[in-house]
């Protein structure tokens, strides 16, 4: 089981990683953040960066976009923009087909994204968030891979109402998406109710200090009065100024053993070295992880994250902050496509990138510490945590939380819960919700809730272990369906599992419609990734905890013929397999799949490597 | 009346014409052009050589012939067959010696009432029996204390109206009512007509003009001189008769996920479109339900007639349900029941979302053909606001057709006419079709006038129209348009396109409200009040006004709305505000189409 071996030499997986030779690494800039005088120079610079420098702190023409009555869109540009207010302008794609012939423009809605640190929330607000996805989204809240709220299918005259409401909820959805740091996840594991709330805490500091500091989501949405003055960057932006960073940035703290918020897929992560009475000594910071590549264009790969080095708790927030302008800083901001922390860190090498980290904080990194991880899925069912309260994890099938015609009542019934619920609510993310902080005298009453509206139906082992993104009908980028479909696959493969004996067996497996990879498709150890209208490449391999990718199996499968693509390997896995491992640890122990190291290596040596 | 005082007279006080008549010639005369006077005199040369009189004849010196009796012939119009009415009956009159004028409700004066001599008002009732929209302030005055009496006065009332109505004629009877209770004196008893008035219009306006005419002038001994025949066709008006036209476009414009459905019909002329404008509608003769058909067919025990059949499909009314439908049918079937019934006194409150089949099968009775004949009425066409113009679609004519379908006592009930295009045309099929004009919808004649429309559900359509027209020709005044339905995402009617005359300019400004969008309903109403200032700075600079649509709540709710605009933006009091928009209406830059 070498893969459950922690990542100790930061960027040892690819020196063994077959066909990759020693890394040629660029050498850093040495100024500071793009100037404006620059960027107007540079050409070359992505259309975006030229958007950001002239939006005025992400304002562009969205208050006057709101006002265009005659359209239930707003102009490209702004739509760019939006996206740092929390908000991807969608469009519904079922029904594209007939629009133009009704002389109807297409089903323009927005998808509205929150930022809740650590994916926290008490049943009073959870109860405001209820009532805005009746009155305004299409009765559904939808529990995200990243540990919060979306909404889907909000139409423009209603984006301000939405927003008042978030906002009563003292919430908000600013950076929930864009080119900054986004919503910060952390550690839900409700055993250990110390660590939880230190890594919570954590998440939300991060979450605060690395927020965009512009008023223009205020002034947007909630009328808010524009500062007059305060057009200088250092004060506006102190952090970001006008470019904000070149791409998206993630950021989790995760407690080990659970590696619930998969931090291999993040671009910074901090991991709790705990003592032996669990409480946190400091943390090991890791960089450059994610997921998102482009079909066909081998320069774009998913990469797992290197650990960098360890702080004291004291140090945590400054490391954060070094991270991300050192990314602000040396991103690629002329093309995309190459602009996440991960290419950053290919181009010029961890250890550039540690040494330039480390003097921005103004001292050294530590040596990694030790720390195992055991898996990357949710535990499920009542869980008493370390202060005698009482979790409940629902698994949430996509983490749609709706009422499902003949199903459970997801909506409804955690509305009621809430109602009655004393403690909190946390999402996790692998789109489950917790009902925590049950007092042991209160676990009746909600398992009486949870029995009337169905909650714990349909949960299978393989089941409990999938993810899905949304992708159609209202994702612009999917190529093929995933939320609508995988649960039919899952229905296949409970069939085929069960004939050989592994029904009981946790296999994860989340599929995406496209290969951004929003539900961490290229770290599940069976990954499919859209590629047309029922068509999927399927990847293999990765680890049950999520510390190594998989590789492309096999290209564009039929989805009819996915099922049967997998039998053979099931039926070898029931047959072969060594006491305790894991399917994607067998695949590739077993030879049908190459092993992938951290993510340059990915497009190499793709297919199956013998028949199954 | 001195027309003339300040004219130089033409014809010399020898002239043999009284001192009256000489000022009413002057002033024809006076104002007539070279053209106009040479056609006169050819007309009246001719005229007398027809007589086969000499010209020289008619100069001899005679008795003066008697004056023409004058007549005025009041009408309430809102769909626009009162007043066509109104000018049949001005034709007849004329012929038969009076000297008729028409009056518009909407503009009568009620101090000249009591000296108006002969009346003949043709008054059209509306909705659920109320005065149509412009003869609203006229109706309530004459009806209201201040009203003068009208002794010496001598009338007659036509009444319009719809029996599929609960209040049919109401405003006819009111008023026939009325005059007498002013004091005058009814010379020919009213006629209550439904949607097939044509013949018995006809035969009443011949009756009432006998009623009226004066004793001693016998009718032979008028000349009958149609100072209007000859010309092309009356008041350019387009040709009445229904032309086949085939079906070009047939598309439904809301969502698949819309629970409504609203056609939108092109429909094309083979020998170019008839010279309709911005503001007409078009008639379809609809045909009924086969399935209805078959049904009734059924219950009656007719099935296999299949003459029967396609009368009752294409020419029979088979679903309206009026106390006169229940009389008629308890008379031709001599049913007991039913004729038990029809003395209960509780046909009217049965009949309310009923049609014909409920009556059948409550009193199932073996039907003649004949009966049928008898009991139903003929099959009304249906107008639709015109929704496009011959500048900018050239042969066509597009319409804004909303299906009509709900349930009513356990059944599925469904609109005529829409039902029929939305179910049972489509491209390539042919239906019959007529304009019917409507003078009292029309663009503003200076195209450099500002225009706001509110027109939500269908009643966008003549706006649809307005906007290519003013597009086609160019027109320098803005527009600015007000729509609503219940979903933005699925209902906006003709969204591209107005997004298109946002872009072209065409449209200056376009606010919308979506009434199930949001927990509370947003109507054109609303959008009105919001933008009340710029609304009243618009009507200030001349803009006209046009409403469209639902005449129940919505043409009400969003007058009052402008009557509020005039409140809170000018300060005005309720009764000036509101004399300020009638004033409006009078000079014709408030107008309405409502259904």
């Amino acid at each position: 089981m070498d893969d459950h071996k922690p990542i100790d030499t930061p960027d040892g997986p690819a020196v063994d990683t077959p066909g990759i030779g020693a890394r040629r690494y660029e050498t850093p800039p040495t100024d500071g953040p793009i100037t404006e005088a620059e960027a107007a120079r540079a050409a070359g610079l992505a259309h975006n960066e030229h958007l950001k420098i002239a939006s005025g702190y992400l304002r562009g023409g969205l208050a006057d976009g709101l006002l265009k009555h005659a359209t239930g869109a707003i102009s490209e540009d702004d739509g760019q923009l939006v996206k740092f207010h929390g908000m991807y302008m969608q469009d519904d794609r079922d029904i594209r087909a007939e629009r133009t012939k009704k002389k109807l423009e297409k089903a323009y809605s927005f998808m509205i994204r929150l930022r809740i640190a650590g994916g926290v929330v008490t049943p009073k607000q959870w109860l405001i968030l209820d009532n805005i996805a009746t009155t305004y989204a299409g009765n559904a809240l939808r529990a995200t891979t990243r540990q919060t709220f979306q909404y889907h299918g909000v139409i423009k005259s209603n984006l301000k109402r939405t927003m008042a409401a978030i906002d009563s909820a003292l919430l908000d959805t600013i950076a929930a998406c864009g080119d900054v740091n986004r919503n910060v996840m952390a550690a839900t594991n409700p055993a250990q109710a110390g660590a939880h709330k230190v890594a919570l805490q954590l998440a939300k500091d991060i979450s605060d200090t690395l927020l965009p500091k512009t008023g223009a989501w205020r002034e947007i949405w909630l009328d808010g009065e524009r500062v007059v003055g305060g057009e200088d960057a250092a004060e506006v932006e102190p952090v970001y100024g006008k470019t904000y960073l070149p791409r998206k940035f993630k950021t989790v703290v995760a407690v080990p053993p659970s590696n619930e918020v998969d931090i291999f897929a993040h671009d910074l992560g901090f991991i709790a070295i705990l003592d032996k009475k669990n409480r946190v000594t400091g943390w090991n910071v890791t960089v450059g992880g994610g997921m998102g590549m482009t079909h066909g264009e081998t320069d774009t790969f998913p990469r797992t994250a290197d650990v960098l080095g360890f702080v004291k708790p004291e140090d945590a927030l400054k490391a954060a902050e070094a991270v991300m302008t050192v990314q602000r800083d040396w991103g690629n901001r002329k093309n995309r496509k190459n602009a996440r922390l991960k290419y950053t860190i290919e181009r010029f090498g961890l250890d550039a990138f540690r040494a330039e980290v480390e003097k921005r904080i103004g001292k050294k990194l530590g040596e990694p510490k030790p720390f195992t991880f055991d898996g990357n899925g949710d535990r499920y069912g009542w869980v008493e945590g370390d202060d005698g309260r009482y979790h409940l994890t629902l698994y949430v099938p996509s983490g749609r939380i709706k009422d499902i015609d003949g199903g459970p009542q997801f909506l409804s019934g955690l509305r009621r819960i809430a109602e009655v619920h004393e403690g909190d609510f946390r999402l996790t993310g692998n789109q489950n919700v917790i009902i925590a902080n049950v007092p042991a005298g209160k676990r009746a009453e909600i398992d009486a809730l949870v029995d009337e509206y169905g909650l714990t139906k349909g949960a299978s082992a393989i089941r409990r272990s999938s993810l899905a993104c949304v992708a159609l009908p209202t994702c612009g980028l999917a190529l093929a369906e995933s939320e609508r479909y995988l649960p039919d696959l899952l229905t296949e493969l409970e069939e085929s599992l069960a004939r050989h004996g592994l029904q009981d067996e946790e296999i994860t497996i989340r599929s995406t419609g496209c290969p951004n990879g929003c539900a961490r498709p290229f770290i599940s150890e069976i990954g499919l990734v859209g590629r047309g209208p029922e068509r999927y490449h399927l990847y293999l391999g990765a680890a049950f905890d999520g510390s190594r990718l998989s590789k492309l199996y096999r290209e564009d499968v039929p989805a009819s013929e996915i099922k049967d693509t997998l039998e053979p390997l099931f039926a070898a896995y029931a047959k072969d397999r060594q006491p305790g491992e894991h399917f994607g640890d067998f695949v590739i122990r077993a030879g049908f799949v190459a092993k992938t190291g951290n993510g340059p290596d990915f497009h190499e040596r793709t297919g199956p490597l013998r028949g199954a | 009346m001195a027309p003339t005082m300040s004219r130089q007279a033409l014809l010399p006080r020898t002239a043999p014409f009284g001192d009256q008549e000489r000022a009413h010639l002057d002033a024809a005369l006076g104002a007539a052009t070279p053209i106009q006077r040479a056609w006169l005199t050819g007309f009246l040369a001719g005229l007398d050589a027809a007589a086969g009189q000499p010209a020289a004849a008619a100069a001899a010196p005679a008795a003066p012939p008697k004056a023409a009796e004058p007549l005025t012939i009041l009408f309430a119009s809102e769909s626009g067959n009162s007043e066509k009415l109104a000018g049949d009956v001005g034709k007849l009159a004329r012929k038969q010696g009076f000297k008729p004028k028409i009056v518009d409700f909407a503009d009568l004066d009620l101090a000249t009432l009591p000296k108006a001599g002969k009346l003949i008002a043709i008054v059209a009732t509306w909705g659920e029996g109320e005065p149509p929209a412009r003869a609203v302030r006229a109706y309530g005055e004459l009806m209201g204390d201040a009203a003068p009496r009208l002794e010496g006065v001598e009338f007659g009332v036509l009444a319009l109206g719809d029996t599929s109505y609960a209040e049919f004629c109401a405003i006819g009877k009111a008023l026939d009512a009325r005059f007498e209770a002013l004091g005058a004196k009814r010379a020919y008893d009213r006629a209550d007509l439904d949607l097939d008035f044509d013949k018995p219009a006809a035969e009443w306006i011949k009756g009432a003009l006998k009623a009226l005419a004066p004793t001693d002038a016998p009718a032979d001994n008028v000349v009958a001189v149609d100072f209007r025949a000859g010309a092309e066709d009356e008041d350019g008006e387009v040709s009445r008769e229904p032309v086949v036209v085939e079906v070009i476009d047939h598309v439904n414009l809301n969502s698949s996920r819309s629970d409504k459905e609203t056609i939108h019909l092109a429909l094309e002329f083979e020998d170019g479109a008839p010279a309709y404008e911005p503001g007409d509608s078009l008639e379809i003769f609809p045909e009924n339900d086969p399935q209805l058909v078959d049904e009734i067919l059924r219950a009656t025990g007719l099935s296999g007639d299949e003459g029967l059949r396609r009368a009752l499909l294409a020419e029979r009314d088979i679903t309206t349900l009026s106390p006169t439908t229940v009389e008629r049918f308890a008379k031709a079937t001599g049913h007991a029941d039913a004729q038990k019934f029809v003395e209960s006194g509780e046909v009217k409150a049965w009949i309310e979302g009923r049609h014909l089949i409920d009556l059948i099968e409550r009193f199932p009775a073996k039907l003649t053909a004949e009966h049928l004949n008898t009991v139903t009425r003929p099959l009304p066409p249906r107008a639709y606001s015109i929704a496009s113009s011959r500048k900018e679609v050239r042969d066509e004519v597009h319409l804004t057709i909303a299906a009509v379908r709900y349930e009513t006592h356990g059944r599925a009930r469904s609109g005529v006419a829409s039902v029929h295009v939305a179910d049972r045309i489509a491209n390539g099929a042919k239906l019959r079709v007529r304009v019917k004009p409507n003078k009292h919808f029309r663009l503003p004649s200076d195209p450099s006038t500002d225009i706001i429309m509110v027109g939500p559900g269908t009643g966008v359509a003549p706006f649809r129209a307005f906007v290519q027209e003013r597009r086609a020709t160019e027109a320098p005044g803005r527009s600015w348009l007000f729509f609503g339905d219940r979903h933005f995402t699925h209902d906006f009617l003709y969204q591209l396109e107005w997004q298109d005359a946002l872009e072209d300019g065409s449209l200056a400004k376009i606010d919308v409200a979506f009434s199930r969008d949001q927990p509370e309903k947003i109507y054109v109403q609303d959008r009105i009040d919001q933008n009340a200032a710029e609304v009243v700075a618009w009507l200030d600079g001349g803009a006209h006004f046009y409403v469209c649509g639902d005449a129940k709540n919505m043409a009400k709710d969003v007058r009052a709305a402008v009557v509020r605009a005039f409140e809170s933006v000018k300060g005005l009091s309720h009764a000036d505000a509101e004399a300020h928009i009638a004033s409006l209406e009078r000079t014709k830059r408030y107008q309405q189409d409502v259904y």
